[in-house]
């Protein structure tokens, strides 16, 4: 199961430490949400894509498709399927298995939470470097698309600044969970609050009630 | 840098089982799942076959598995089903169900069966199917004397049509893990999912039948009302019939198709009053949604390239298919697992973990590749065998939305609904649990049903 909360505190904590997780949260929110945005934007673009080849495509009407239309939807894939994905990890979008966690409170769950953030911080560290390879490889020997040969590299680069600021995300999730391990009595800055059940289930209403807000019943 | 934990090739199916247990102690220990996935490949593989060879694999992973034509079908899914709540789709399709329904013992609930099997035709949305018919649904139910365990079931169980019945992301991933073609898994998905519906639908009259007081038939509706409820279901008609006559008639692709079905339902949203607002909340939150699913499949992935060094899916694989039992008890036990684990496990992430190590189990004790029907097990050939398992086990993984203790979709009734408790929702599963049991039995001895619309398409 997966689900959490966006923490926003309107001012910095009292704290040290806790100053400093809430300066560098706000420093990352907005290219998260611009990411994120980017990504939006993009899926609107792909469905207007998919209409227009439709239409451009019908035989017995301009009979003419997008050239190089399956290409650059693969090119502009890690624009929605990787941009937004720090954003999501502010967020406590992606999923885990809260089975065990959802037992633990106060420092023991902080603890727990540095490990997970920490390992999340390594690992991106690792992947980040290796995609960068990745693209540095395309771009050195100039690789393009079979159909359209379009360039791969713009594309290939979006991967690791994505990966990038995940890391950057994660070094401030670990600063929030060990300020928290340290003294669990201070407000949450920087860091997912996990929820319980019910309130996952409240959350899916919100998000599904705000289209049918002017409907009433039968 | 040499083998970490001093194992390398020598035993690969050992490292292997060392890497799985990381994977689920990570995952337990609050890592993201997509990310403990990752790390567990990538330890293996550096394992396996050294830092540098691993590190270039690895590498490319991220961007190889999302960089796919065939994956592009997630987001507009997704987006339609975003759209369809701003589209105003679910009160009219609950009032021309009641209004054709209605008259049948436990009519209501029936209805609210049938206009949330029509409402999956827009939306891959579990969940959230749940939370708006509890809304519309419920207090229909409740003023015409249902009992309120009934009402809150229905909507429940009713919610996880949504899986099989095309638009379905959940489809979607099966069909990319495995390999097989998109559009024959969302076309098997069609029948399997009205089946679910009918079965539903006949539990209910039957129960209602036994228990009067329960759920009394609704009478008094005219021919003119039918009539009159249907101009308001016609864009659900257009898009089930877009997305599925594109898919078997091959006018569009997938990706088109779901385009072309996402834009009719966003001009409806817009004659619904829906604005600018509304159409950012929707973009944003199936950004989200998609962002979250491609970081599991590329993660996974990862681990999936470091399993198969490991031999682990062959050496299973070999194991399961020389078991001296009967392979429907092998296989009844394997969805026995899927069913416990259910209980515990998000239904997209349970796929993801579990599959890379019982699809190729299944498609071995069928008989492995090349398989003619007679000599396999399930009388299937190899790809109507791994479309088969795809619909019995994305129906298993959509069971795990309503058991108990964690069944998000009875906890959401509960949610809209707070004066019913949540232990009651759990009762009025019950019957439910019956009917899924009688679908997936009917799903594992009748193969046509999944099978009868991606046979017609090859």
């Amino acid at each position: 199961m997966s689900g959490g909360s966006d923490h926003v505190l309107d001012h910095p904590p009292e704290d040290g430490l806790g100053r400093l997780v809430w300066r560098l949260d706000r420093i990352l929110r907005w290219p998260e949400d611009a990411l994120n945005f980017i990504a939006a934007l993009a899926i609107m673009f792909l469905m207007l894509m998919g209409v227009v080849q439709i239409v451009a495509g019908l035989r017995w009407l301009f009979n003419a498709p997008i050239f190089g239309y399956i290409d650059a939807i693969e090119l502009s894939m890690p624009i929605l399927a990787i941009l937004g994905i720090a954003y999501c990890q502010r967020m406590g979008v992606h999923i885990r298995m809260d089975i065990l966690i959802q037992n633990f409170s106060g420092r023991l769950l902080w603890l727990v939470e540095t490990f997970a953030a920490t390992c999340t911080f390594v690992i991106m560290i690792f992947l980040c470097f290796f995609a960068w390879n990745f693209f540095n490889d395309a771009f050195v020997i100039g690789d393009s698309t079979t159909d359209a040969e379009l360039p791969t590299w713009p594309s290939k680069i979006l991967v690791p600044i994505a990966f990038g600021l995940l890391v950057l995300r994660a070094f401030v999730q670990i600063l929030g969970a060990l300020r928290l391990a340290l003294n669990p009595d201070l407000a949450p800055v920087g860091v997912v609050v996990q929820k319980d059940i019910a309130e996952q289930a409240q959350e899916e209403i919100r998000e599904a009630m705000a289209g049918e807000r002017r409907e009433g019943p039968g | 840098m040499g083998p970490l934990f001093g194992i390398g090739y020598s035993d690969p199916v050992l490292v292997g089982i060392i890497c799985l247990c990381l994977l689920f102690g990570l995952a337990f220990l609050g890592v993201r799942v997509a990310f403990a996935a990752a790390i567990a490949g990538f330890v293996g593989m550096v394992e396996l076959i050294g830092f540098g060879p691993g590190a270039s694999q690895v590498g490319t992973i991220p961007y190889a598995k999302t960089s796919l034509y065939a994956l592009s079908v997630l987001p507009p899914f997704i987006l339609i089903g975003f759209l369809a709540f701003h589209a105003g789709m679910t009160t009219k399709l609950f009032a021309a169900a009641r209004a054709w329904i209605g008259w049948l013992p436990g009519g209501l609930a029936v209805a609210t069966v049938m206009a949330q099997a029509g409402f999956a035709a827009v939306s891959g949305a579990s969940t959230a199917t749940a939370a708006v018919f509890s809304r519309v649904a419920i207090p229909e139910m409740l003023k015409n004397g249902y009992d309120r365990k009934l009402a809150a079931g229905v909507v429940a169980a009713g919610g996880t049509l949504a899986t099989l019945i095309p638009p379905s992301a959940i489809l979607v991933i099966y069909a990319l893990i495995v390999e097989e073609s998109v559009g024959a898994l969302l076309l098997a998905g069609f029948l399997p999912g009205i089946v679910s519906a009918l079965i539903y639908g006949a539990i209910i009259v039957l129960w209602a039948r036994a228990h009067p007081e329960a759920g009394p038939a609704v009478k008094g509706y005219t021919w003119g009302d039918r009539l009159r409820s249907m101009p308001g279901v016609l864009p659900i008609f257009a898009v089930a019939f877009i997305i599925i006559s594109a898919i078997y008639g091959g006018w569009a692709t997938p990706t088109e198709a779901g385009a072309l079905g996402a834009f009719v339902v966003l001009l409806v949203a817009i004659t619904q009053g829906m604005r600018f607002r509304g159409l950012k909340d929707a973009l944003m939150e199936t950004a989200r949604l998609t962002v979250m699913i491609f970081t599991l499949i590329w993660g996974i992935f990862i681990f999936v390239t470091f399993l198969n060094y490991s031999l682990v899916p062959q050496t299973f694989s070999e194991w399961l298919a020389g078991l001296p039992y009967n392979p429907y008890a092998v296989l009844f036990c394997i969805l026995l697992g899927y069913a416990i684990l259910g209980m515990f496990m998000d239904a997209i992430g349970m796929l993801l973990v579990t599959l890379p190590i019982f699809y190729p189990a299944v498609m071995a004790l069928n008989g492995g590749e090349g398989v003619t029907r007679e000599e396999s097990a399930f009388g299937l050939t190899f790809e109507e065998c791994s479309i088969w398992f795809g619909i019995i086990v994305v129906k298993m993984a959509e069971g795990c939305l309503i058991t108990p203790p964690i069944g998000l979709n009875c906890f959401v009734v509960n949610g809209v609904r707070p004066d019913i408790p949540v232990m009651d929702v759990f009762r009025g599963i019950a019957i439910f649990f019956v009917a899924d049991v009688l679908a997936i039995a009917a799903l594992v001895f009748f193969p046509e049903i999944v099978l009868f619309l991606p046979d017609l398409m090859r």
